[in-house]
Order: C-alpha cells, then sequence, then structure tokens
C-alpha cells in the first residue's frame, strides 16, 4: 500500500474514532506539555544562572600557594618566568597574568554632568586589577583601546564588570534614590577624574598623590565585580612608580577544551601553585541545583509520556480488538497484514504528532503567561531575567518527536495483533 | 476464471479434525454466474474465502485468473484480491468512520499496484456509485443508509477495481424482496458482460438467476 493510501485510512480511522482520539491526543499533549515546558523553564533558569555566574568552562585560575618554600619545589612568585613555564603547560591555549593594584586610587568628584548622583562630600575608593589586553580583547568598546597610554599620556583606559551595572541599576540606585541608567544608553568613553596615591584609610596614602582621568573602554565578565581593570602594563608601571615589588596576583589560563581543564589543573598544582576554584565551584553549585531540579521535573514528564504512550497502547488495543472485522475487510479488499501493521503504527504517530504539536503549544502558552506572572509578582533584582524560559529549535523538535516515538511505541503491540487477523476467520 | 480442484479443508474440534470440504471440484468462467446453495454450515463461505485468497489454510488446488494462489506471496496475494477480485458480504461490512463515497474508495486507496491521485480514485469510486444508482448518497455514512443502499454501496466497491471475479457470500439475506431482486439483477448483468460471478447462497431466488446451481453437501458439490 502507498504512503498516501496508509495515511488516508488512518486519518479515515481516527476520524471515525474522534472522542477516543482526542483523549489519546489529549494524553500525549499533556506529556508533550510537561516535557517541553519544564525542559524550557530548566534551560530558562540555567542561562539566568550563568549570567549571574559567569564561570567560563575554560578557564583556570592561578594563585600563588600559601605556603610557599621560596620556588624550592617550584612555585613560589608568580612572576614572568612563571608565567612562561604556565603558558608552556600541555593543553594551555592562553596564559594572562592580572596584577591587583597596591597603589591606591580613589574618586573624588563625579564624572562630569553626574554630580547630581554624587553624595557631597564623597571620594570613591576604588579597587582596581591590571589584566592583560589578551583576555579581555572581545569586551572592549569599537572605537576604543584597552592600552597603556604611558605617563601623562592621556586618560587610561578601564574596564567595568558587565555585572556592576546590573548591581547598580536593580540595587544601589534603588537603594540610594540614585537614577537608573537609562536602557540602551552606552556608557562607553565615559570619564572620571581620580587621584593616584590618594586612600581614604588612614595611613595607607602614598607620600605622592597625582591627578589623573580613566575612561571607560568597555563592559566585561572578566572583570571582578568591585573591580576597575587598566591595562596590565599600567599596573606595572604604577607599581614601579612607587617603588611596590612583587609578582602577579593570579593567572589566569585557557584551557584548550573545557575537558582539558582538569589536567591542567592537576599540572598546576605539581608546579607548586594553587588553583582557586570558588567562582568555578559556585557556578558548578548553581548549575547543578539546576540541573538535578530540571532532571527531577524533566522525569516526571517523561513519566507522564510513558503514561500517555500506555494509554495510547491500551486505547489502540480496545480499538484493534473492536474493528476486527473492519480491519479483515480491509484484507479482503488487498491490505496486507504489514499495510494493517503499519496503519495501526501510523494511527499512533499521528495521535502522538498532534498531541506532540498541542502540548508543545500549551507549554509555549503556559510560559509567556507564567513570565507574565514572573514579572509582575516578583521583585526587580539584578539579573532578572526578561523570560524565564528558553526555546532552542531542538526542543520545539523534541517536543513533537518525543510523543510520536511513545504512541508509537504503544502502538506496536496492538499494530501486531492487528496484523495478526485472520480475515477468513473474522467474516465467518 | 475460478477452479478449485480437490480442495479440502477440516477445522480442529479440540484434538479431533472436523472435515468441511472433502474434494470440492469447480470451475467458473467468464461471464458465468454460478450459486452455491447449501444448508447453514455447509462451509458455502469457508469455499468462497479459500476461492478469494483469503483462507489459506486448505490442500488442493485453487486458481485464479490462471494464477495458483498456493503459489502467491501475500503481497501477491493481496494485489489480487485488490485488482482482480470483488467481495460482496452478507452484512455489508462497510467502515463505519467513512462516507458511502470513502467506502467505494477504499480498494483505490490500497492498491499500490493503480498509483492513482486521489482525485482519480474519488471519480472513479463516485462512477461505481452511478452504477448502482447510488449517486445522490455518495456523502452519506453508512448509519444513514438503509439495507439495500448498504449493500449496494458494498457492490460498488466490489466494482471499483472493474475485477473479473465477483464472490458473493449471502448477498442477499439481509435485504427485502424489492431489493434483493435489484441486486440480483445487477449480478446477472455484471455476468453478461463477462465477469466471472459465484454467489453462495441459501435463497432461491438467487439461484433462479444463475446459470448453474451447486449444492455443497457433506463436503462436496453435488
Amino acid at each position: 500500500m502507498s504512503a498516501r493510501g496508509l495515511a488516508w485510512i488512518a486519518r479515515a480511522r481516527l476520524r471515525a474514532d474522534a472522542r477516543g482520539t482526542l483523549l489519546d491526543a489529549a494524553a500525549a499533549c499533556a506529556g508533550a506539555a510537561a516535557l517541553v515546558f519544564f525542559l524550557a523553564l530548566g534551560l530558562g533558569v540555567g542561562a539566568a544562572a550563568r549570567r549571574m555566574f559567569p564561570a567560563e568552562a575554560r578557564l583556570v585560575e592561578v594563585i600563588p600557594s600559601a605556603v610557599s618554600l621560596g620556588g624550592l619545589l617550584g612555585g613560589g612568585q608568580l612572576d614572568d618566568a612563571a608565567v612562561a613555564r604556565l603558558s608552556a603547560l600541555p593543553r594551555v591555549e592562553a596564559a594572562w597574568p592580572r596584577l591587583v593594584l597596591k597603589v591606591p586610587v580613589a574618586a573624588p568628584e563625579a564624572p562630569p554632568g553626574m554630580a547630581a548622583s554624587w553624595p557631597p562630600g564623597m571620594t570613591l575608593q576604588i579597587p582596581v586589577v591590571g589584566l592583560s589586553p589578551g583576555m579581555v580583547k572581545g569586551d572592549v568598546g569599537p572605537g576604543q583601546r584597552f592600552a597603556d597610554p604611558g605617563p601623562g599620556g592621556g586618560p587610561i583606559p578601564v574596564l567595568l564588570s558587565r555585572r556592576l551595572l546590573e548591581v547598580y541599576d536593580k540595587t544601589i540606585a534603588p537603594a540610594w534614590n540614585l537614577p537608573r541608567l537609562p536602557p540602551g544608553v552606552s556608557l562607553l568613553g565615559l570619564e572620571m577624574p581620580v587621584r593616584i596615591g590618594l586612600s581614604i584609610v588612614p595611613g595607607k596614602q602614598e607620600g605622592r598623590v597625582y591627578e589623573a582621568r580613566v575612561r571607560l573602554a568597555g563592559l566585561s565578565d572578566r572583570v571582578p565585580m568591585y573591580m576597575m581593570a587598566v591595562p596590565l602594563d599600567t599596573a606595572r608601571r604604577l607599581h614601579a612608580e612607587y617603588g611596590k615589588e612583587g609578582g602577579y596576583t593570579q593567572v589566569t589560563l585557557a584551557a584548550r577544551r573545557p575537558d582539558d581543564v582538569p589536567a591542567v589543573a592537576a599540572a598546576v598544582r605539581r608546579m607548586g601553585f594553587n588553583v582557586d576554584e570558588n567562582e568555578r565551584a559556585a557556578a558548578e553549585r548553581v548549575g547543578a541545583v539546576v540541573a538535578v531540579t530540571t532532571g527531577a521535573l524533566v522525569f516526571l514528564a517523561v513519566v507522564m509520556c510513558f503514561l500517555a504512550a500506555l494509554a495510547i497502547a491500551r486505547s489502540l488495543s480496545a480499538s484493534v480488538r473492536g474493528r476486527a472485522r473492519e480491519i479483515a475487510v480491509l484484507q479482503a479488499l488487498g491490505a496486507t497484514p504489514s499495510d494493517v501493521h503499519r496503519v495501526v503504527l501510523l494511527e499512533g504517530g499521528m495521535v502522538g504528532l498532534s498531541g506532540g504539536v498541542a502540548g508543545t503549544l500549551l507549554a509555549l502558552g503556559l510560559s509567556l503567561l507564567a513570565d507574565r506572572a514572573a514579572l509582575r509578582l516578583l521583585p526587580d533584582f539584578p539579573f532578572r531575567p526578561d523570560t524565564f524560559f528558553a526555546f532552542p529549535p531542538w526542543l520545539w523538535a523534541l517536543g513533537l518527536l518525543v510523543p510520536v516515538a511513545g504512541a508509537v511505541l504503544g502502538a506496536l503491540a496492538p499494530a501486531a495483533a492487528a496484523a495478526r487477523i485472520e480475515p477468513a476467520r473474522t467474516l465467518s | 476464471m475460478i477452479a478449485l480442484s480437490g480442495v479440502q479443508k477440516s477445522f480442529q474440534d479440540g484434538p479431533r479434525p472436523v472435515p468441511i470440504l472433502r474434494g470440492v471440484d469447480l470451475e467458473v468462467g467468464p461471464g458465468e454466474l454460478v450459486a452455491i446453495v447449501g444448508s447453514s454450515g455447509s462451509g458455502k463461505s469457508t469455499l468462497l474465502h479459500i476461492a478469494g485468497g483469503l483462507d489459506r489454510d486448505y490442500r488442493g488446488e485453487v486458481a485464479v485468473a490462471g494464477r495458483s494462489l498456493a503459489l502467491l506471496s501475500p503481497r501477491e496475494l493481496a494485489r489480487l484480491r485488490n485488482a482482480t477480485l470483488g467481495f460482496v458480504f452478507q452484512s455489508f461490512n462497510l467502515l463505519p468512520g467513512l462516507s458511502a463515497l470513502e467506502n467505494v474508495m477504499l480498494p483505490g486507496m490500497l492498491g499500490e499496484a493503480t498509483g492513482q491521485p486521489p482525485g482519480a480514485v474519488r471519480t472513479r469510486a463516485a462512477e461505481a456509485l452511478v452504477r448502482v444508482g447510488l449517486a445522490a448518497r455518495a456523502a452519506a455514512p453508512p448509519s444513514r443508509l438503509s439495507g439495500g443502499e448498504r449493500q449496494r454501496v458494498a457492490i460498488a466497491r466490489a466494482l471499483f477495481s472493474r475485477p473479473r471475479v465477483l464472490l458473493a457470500d449471502e448477498p442477499t439475506g439481509n435485504l427485502d424482496a424489492v431489493t434483493g431482486e435489484e441486486v440480483i439483477r445487477l449480478f446477472a448483468e455484471l455476468a453478461a458482460e463477462g465477469m466471472a460471478v459465484l454467489v453462495v447462497t441459501h435463497e432461491e431466488r438467487v439461484s433462479r438467476a444463475a446459470g448453474r446451481v451447486l449444492q455443497l453437501r457433506e463436503g462436496r458439490l453435488h
């Protein structure tokens, strides 16, 4: 029998038992809706968590060992020689040193045009870190440069954490009654006067304090949230100016692939350095919580799909028993047992497909309602996503495939029973 | 067109085989209307099912349109039933979820060899309904047709593929006298057009119209 004939007969059969078909499709719809809804929720919440804890899977953060034997067993200070050795490790693509500035930097006044938002008399002490330009090259804004301008060479380019702006907008601004950053407004190029060497902490101020300007060159997730990043060479230059000594604070290694990270971390430890896993561990904990919760909900949804498949199997079995005579007539008119088998499987597949389409659309509708409710009921906290759901293309396909596969599996036994019907005996 | 030779068939009654056909010989040629009569349970329907390739559990030789049924694969046999044979049953056996027209379309949709587009199948089914005088009832489901109309739809379905052989099992058993006569007259017309028509019946009015009447008794044709 041709595929067209099969489909025509299966459709006609489903139409004939519209009530049973609707019930079966409703079961498949419930399973598909639950599966797609919970998976989309897990993916959406996972994406939001990754924005909140943007740990990169390929990065290994190297810090000096807490107990050092002065380089006797390797390790010791993170100096240029150590960076060279770290970058030569197998499976390491790049090594980027970072240097926390030991020279205090403070902003005694607001950037131009923002005086209204600056509490009178406030001096803002700014923690500063020097970063390798290679580490943040993708985050530097168009038309901006992230390189040391040299002494007296103009404003120092700086980068801020993307998350800092989110925290300012959602927490600091409402708490201090300050204006929020208007959406879409670019802060790139904004300049602010600072004083190098100035500290509000008694006894920490340097003997020499001079004025400089910083210019915002970009936003980056690689900048610690409450720090301002300057080019590494700027940090080195300031240390030299103020006679500060010591190695780098940290070196960030980029492994070739996320799978290489454990081996790279082990090699780093063998060199006598430590690996800072705090940020990664936090991200992994959040990721694990999201994954476990999503997994449990998806498991429930899969159970629902399984139950839907059982319902379809039971319904089709009853249907096959009830229409044995019709099946025998089909054989008398030219259907083979194999055709009969395929017709019943196709009936299951069609029920699953219609349930899958309805279920996937239902999940989409429910997610829109849930997002709307969340926007109305939840406070505007930092990193609150616009949507708690994500619908990648593969999820749409899964929403259709799982109910179809479940329904076809459920139809296997009824289809085999239908194919075993003996027309002569049934028609007698 | 139909040739049965030494056909034997038994049913199992527990461990004991109960013979129902004990060596049936039968030939029906093109243009012949043959009636097989016999009492209830004499094996008439069994004989028809064997001749139509629905029952392959028998001994002896059966050939339809020159092809030995025992030598055909299930697919070839299905194709033969679809294209060469037409079946008419006492209880009509229309599919309740389909309209009269769709019931007639069934052989066209089942036939893999025809390869006709649905539009052509529909047109041909409509022609078959015209042939049995039911063009006006094409859209009606079987539940809204009278017994006579249902049987005419079943006959239209059997005629859809323009078969060379028509097998009818008590075709007038559920019909009133007038409708039964119409069906018998239609069978006679089909035979006159060259079709081989084999009817099993216990009604005398059918056997009166047949060119040849055979009685199935004690598993043999007389």
